[in-house]
């Protein structure tokens, strides 16, 4: 069992105190974590299907042929239409489908009209769909996985790269402190938006290039912030005291002056959050962020803005982005507040 | 210092004589000039240029071979409409502001340059109803025996936007200027070293340009009927390429570019003035055509901003061929109260061959039954029902509207599962992976599409969707532009979405000749090497007779078909627009070969409407008191297939 020092429970009840940014926190994460079971909610496979006698379960795994249930054809069995038929034919057989029965790819074609088709509650397409027909809600929520563990695996490389070498700039100052401040300077020169669209422009980015691309152009940032809060530590007497005591640079790197400068990394990973969101989202509407057909909110909000004669498609990715962004803004206020350090310290 | 002597004796010459009326320009000197003196080009520096000049040797007039049949125009309408009046200034946009104004060199291939070609006349066009050629600068031509050369007279009217006369020594100075390592364009330095062996001048007024190789007449035409070149105003110097940026280039047609427009424009224009002395103007030839003074050119990047400017009535016209423009956009009040009149015509001519190219060095797709394959996979006309609003039609065959080039015996093959499954399981590909695309010994029937307009992606998506029924699996890779070009052009594509635009005839050699084949910048794209098909091709470049083409064109076409290394998509037969009720349109607004309908200058078929002042008039002060006209959709069936 963890124990959490006082400090650290008492800033976590402060935060719990906060309960705009506390349940924006709990919703958030919620959401990032029911975004990973995504398929069970929203997906064109059935969730389960009692076909002769048998169960099938066919949301994840491999693809199950039509004709495995008496259809005509070999291809990915069409499970809505199955539905229908099960309840035509009135056998045993039935099917379960997801809240929102589509994927993010399926075209739905609707005979004498033309896509995007408006929201309607009948057809299950509660956001309507988009100019290829494709569900907007569906496009939605896969969206936002996307985006938000692309915004999360970006924090993390920042972050590691960030406190790393911020902390060893702090530490050491000297020389090293010298060399890398310039190299940190003259990259952050380097105009990083143009080089993703050279790069963009040549080879399609997948999510990992994507990531590593806005990794290397994107880790100063907290680099100079940890050095700063290093610095101010390492000059204070108990950091001192530890190196009399013979404590290793690591243990006083991760021990002591890690701790102490937790109010600065928690401080920013919200707007980190919210950056990496906006990042992808402002890519993908310029055309540079991940290939086509990718649901994204950038297409999406690209989309939208074509086709105002179709309000339904801006207005959802719209309302999806102020929505998350607020709440993320909620919680950075809310983390701000609880770990101030004028309010509670730790300087032993 | 040779230079400077040389300098101040000119100014004593022309000083010493400035009582007469010798013309005289300061810091300007014919002999020696440069480049750089092309900017700010007047008629006293043209004049005082000409005057400078030796002319080229003429062979003389008995020179001419004396069994020359001359012929002209053949007498088919012309299209100007008796109705129309001049006036008007026309409002119309581009995409991106030029880099240069010249028409030839570094950056000069962007989408203006279209308005500065369409300024500069040849000696004869093609009648875009009858394909015959008309007299532009040549009042009559003949064509020698051995079809390779073809001899004109010229109008000894005709002269240069400065004033100068266009003679005979122009049209040899073309080849001089076209060929030169100055210019530093390599495709026209080729082209008038391949096409056009040399150009004679047998008067001033009489010339022949003589082509490599023996065609038939009309292709003679397009291969032959160049544009003169001022000789008086070109100095192909080192710095040409710079100076040459921003000068005004004189030139022959209807309309020039207006200097003052590019100062005051800033960027964000750009005007042509009709010509007060146009040496055409009295020709009935022209009659009711280039109608408007001036022509405002705006750049407008955004095609939705752009539609925005036209609804307020800051453009005068706009195409609307995209089904979403046009079923969507182009609705609401200033349709229905008439102040914007809508209009389809059709046309009859050469598509552009949009669909899927499949290149044969990669692995499986130099095998047939795999492209049979992906030819029966691909949904066509589900992407023509949902995502084209079934206004586009299905493509054929690469080579559509061709005329009597075409084979229209060949049919697109249609979507079909089971045909295309069969074929898969013929080449190989028997199983389905996991994600129920067919795999042959652990490789996966997946392709790379490269395609550059982001627009098209529904159009992939949909294609994407149902190849997955089929085992198929599509990546879609949009990339911009230029790297999709550089892509598909040095053969590192897969499969390519994109369309080659038309040329007057069939080319085959281009496209599917093995000498074109494995090696970059050539535009034969499928890797095509069939040695059955390289001696068809010979023989269809080589034959003079139009029959004999015919006949091999169509054995071709199905020998391509054959091959299903093109999967033909969809063709656009109709132009779609929208113009406010001012301006006004020809009886027969089109043409059969589908341009010119708002296009205010193109030689061969712009130029036709005009502006109705009294309507401009009308139509304002209805619009600010919401006075409704009938609402006007006209559709011109006319050149329907």
């Amino acid at each position: 069992m963890m124990r959490l020092d006082p400090i650290t429970a008492e800033r976590l009840r402060r935060f719990r105190g906060i309960s705009r940014g506390w349940w924006s926190a709990v919703i958030l994460v919620a959401l990032i974590l029911l975004s990973l079971v995504a398929e069970l909610f929203v997906n064109s496979r059935a969730l389960v299907v009692h076909y002769e006698g048998e169960y099938y379960f066919p949301t994840y795994g491999a693809v199950i042929p039509g004709d495995t249930f008496g259809e005509a054809y070999q291809y990915e069995t069409n499970y809505k239409l199955l539905a229908k038929r099960f309840a035509a034919e009135n056998s045993d057989n039935w099917v379960v489908m997801p809240l929102i029965p589509f994927d993010p790819f399926e075209i739905n074609v609707y005979d004498g009209e033309f896509a995007p088709h408006p929201p309607s509650i009948e057809r299950g397409h509660y956001l309507g769909t988009d100019v290829a027909g494709r569900d907007v809600a569906a496009r939605l929520i896969y969206g936002f996985r996307i985006a938000i563990w692309f915004s999360l695996a970006l924090l993390v490389s920042t972050y590691v790269i960030g406190i790393v070498l911020g902390c060893l700039m702090g530490y050491r100052g000297g020389w090293f402190d010298l060399v890398i401040q310039r190299l940190i300077e003259i990259w952050s020169n380097v105009p990083f938006l143009y080089i993703i669209m050279i790069v963009a422009s040549i080879v399609t980015p997948d999510f990992g290039m994507l990531v590593f691309l806005m990794v290397l152009f994107g880790w100063m940032g907290m680099t100079w912030y940890m050095r700063t809060a290093t610095y101010k530590e390492v000059s204070r007497d108990y950091v001192m005291a530890a190196k009399a005591l013979g404590a290793s640079d690591w243990r006083i790197i991760t021990q002591h002056i890690l701790p102490n400068t937790i109010s600065v990394i928690v401080t920013f990973i919200p707007f980190a959050v919210a950056g990496g969101i906006t990042a992808l989202t402002a890519l993908d509407y310029l055309g540079f962020g991940l290939p086509p057909p990718t649901p994204s909110w950038g297409e999406l909000l690209k989309q939208g803005t074509d086709r105002l004669d179709a309000p339904w498609v801006v207005t959802s990715v719209v309302s999806g982005l102020v929505l998350i962004l607020v709440m993320v803004t909620f919680v950075g206020e809310a983390i701000r507040e609880a770990f101030d350090p004028r309010r509670l310290t730790r300087y032993e | 210092m040779n230079k400077f002597v040389c300098w101040s004796l000119v100014c004593v010459a022309l000083f010493g004589c400035s009582d007469g009326k010798e013309v005289t320009v300061t810091g300007f000197d014919p002999l020696n000039m440069t480049s750089a003196d092309q900017v700010n080009w007047t008629p006293e520096k043209a004049q005082l240029r000409k005057q400078a000049l030796t002319p080229y040797p003429a062979l003389g007039l008995d020179a001419l071979p004396t069994d020359l049949q001359w012929t002209t125009h053949s007498g088919a309408p012309y299209l100007g409409s008796p109705e129309a009046t001049k006036g008007g200034t026309f409002y119309t946009n581009t995409t991106v502001y030029p880099l240069t104004l010249r028409t030839v060199g570094p950056d000069s291939n962007n989408s203006f340059r279209g308005y500065l070609l369409a300024n500069q006349w040849s000696l004869t066009t093609l009648h875009p109803n009858t394909e015959q050629p008309m007299p532009q600068i040549a009042t009559e031509w003949a064509v020698s025996d051995d079809q390779t050369t073809l001899f004109f007279k010229l109008n000894p009217e005709v002269t240069w936007s400065d004033g100068i006369p266009v003679t005979a020594d122009d049209f040899v100075y073309t080849l001089e200027f076209m060929r030169s390592p100055a210019i530093l364009a390599p495709w026209y330095n080729n082209y008038f070293t391949e096409q056009i062996l040399e150009v004679k001048k047998y008067d001033d007024h009489t010339i022949a340009v003589v082509g490599h190789v023996p065609k038939p007449e009309i292709d003679l035409h397009t291969s032959l009927s160049i544009a003169p070149k001022p000789r008086h105003f070109h100095v192909l110097d080192e710095g040409w390429v710079q100076n040459t940026n921003w000068a005004i280039e004189p030139n022959t047609g209807p309309y020039q570019i207006d200097q003052k427009s590019i100062v005051d424009g800033k960027g964000d224009y750009l005007s042509f003035t009709r010509k007060t002395d146009w040496w055409g103007a009295n020709d009935p030839k022209h009659q009711g055509r280039f109608n408007v003074d001036r022509i405002r050119v705006k750049v407008m990047r955004d095609p939705n901003l752009a539609f925005r400017a036209f609804l307020k009535g800051d453009l005068d016209t706009y195409p609307l061929v995209l089904p979403s423009f046009w079923h969507e956009k182009a609705t609401g009040e200033e349709f229905d109260l008439g102040y914007i009149e809508k209009l389809v015509v059709y046309n009859d001519t050469q598509q552009p061959s949009t669909g899927m190219w499949m290149n044969q060095a990669f692995a499986p797709l130099g095998e047939r039954p795999v492209r049979l394959g992906i030819q029966h996979a691909l949904n066509y006309q589900k992407m023509i029902e949902t995502v084209l609003r079934n206004d586009y039609e299905r493509l054929p065959q690469h080579y559509t509207g061709y005329g009597d080039y075409s084979n229209t015996a060949i049919e697109p093959r249609p979507f079909d599962l089971d045909q295309a499954v069969a074929y898969f399981n013929e080449a190989g590909f028997k199983e389905r992976g996991p994600d129920g695309i067919f795999m042959r010994d652990g490789q996966r029937l997946a392709f790379n599409v490269t395609y550059s307009q982001a627009v098209h992606t529904p159009r992939l998506v949909v294609l994407k969707e149902e190849a997955k029924k089929a085992g198929l699996e599509l990546n879609l890779q949009l990339l911009d532009g230029q790297n999709a070009f550089k892509n598909v052009i040095e053969k590192n594509h897969q499969l390519a979405w994109m369309g080659w635009s038309t040329g007057f005839r069939p080319a085959y050699w281009e496209h599917y000749h093995s000498a074109n084949a494995d090696q970059p910048q050539t535009n034969n794209i499928t890797n095509m090497k069939n040695p059955q098909l390289d001696s068809k091709i010979e023989a269809y470049r080589a034959a003079t007779s139009a029959e004999t083409r015919i006949a091999l064109s169509h054995e071709i076409q199905t020998m391509l078909h054959e091959e299903a290394v093109f999967a033909p998509a969809y063709m656009v037969p109709y132009f779609r627009g929208a113009h406010w009720r001012w301006i006004r349109l020809p009886e027969t607004p089109g043409s059969k070969d589908g341009g010119g309908i708002y296009d205010p200058f193109s030689a061969s078929s712009g130029g036709l409407f005009w502006i109705d002042t009294e309507r401009q008039q009308e139509t304002r002060e209805a619009r600010s008191d919401k006075r409704a006209f009938d609402p006007v959709l006209t559709i011109d069936e006319r050149f329907k297939r």
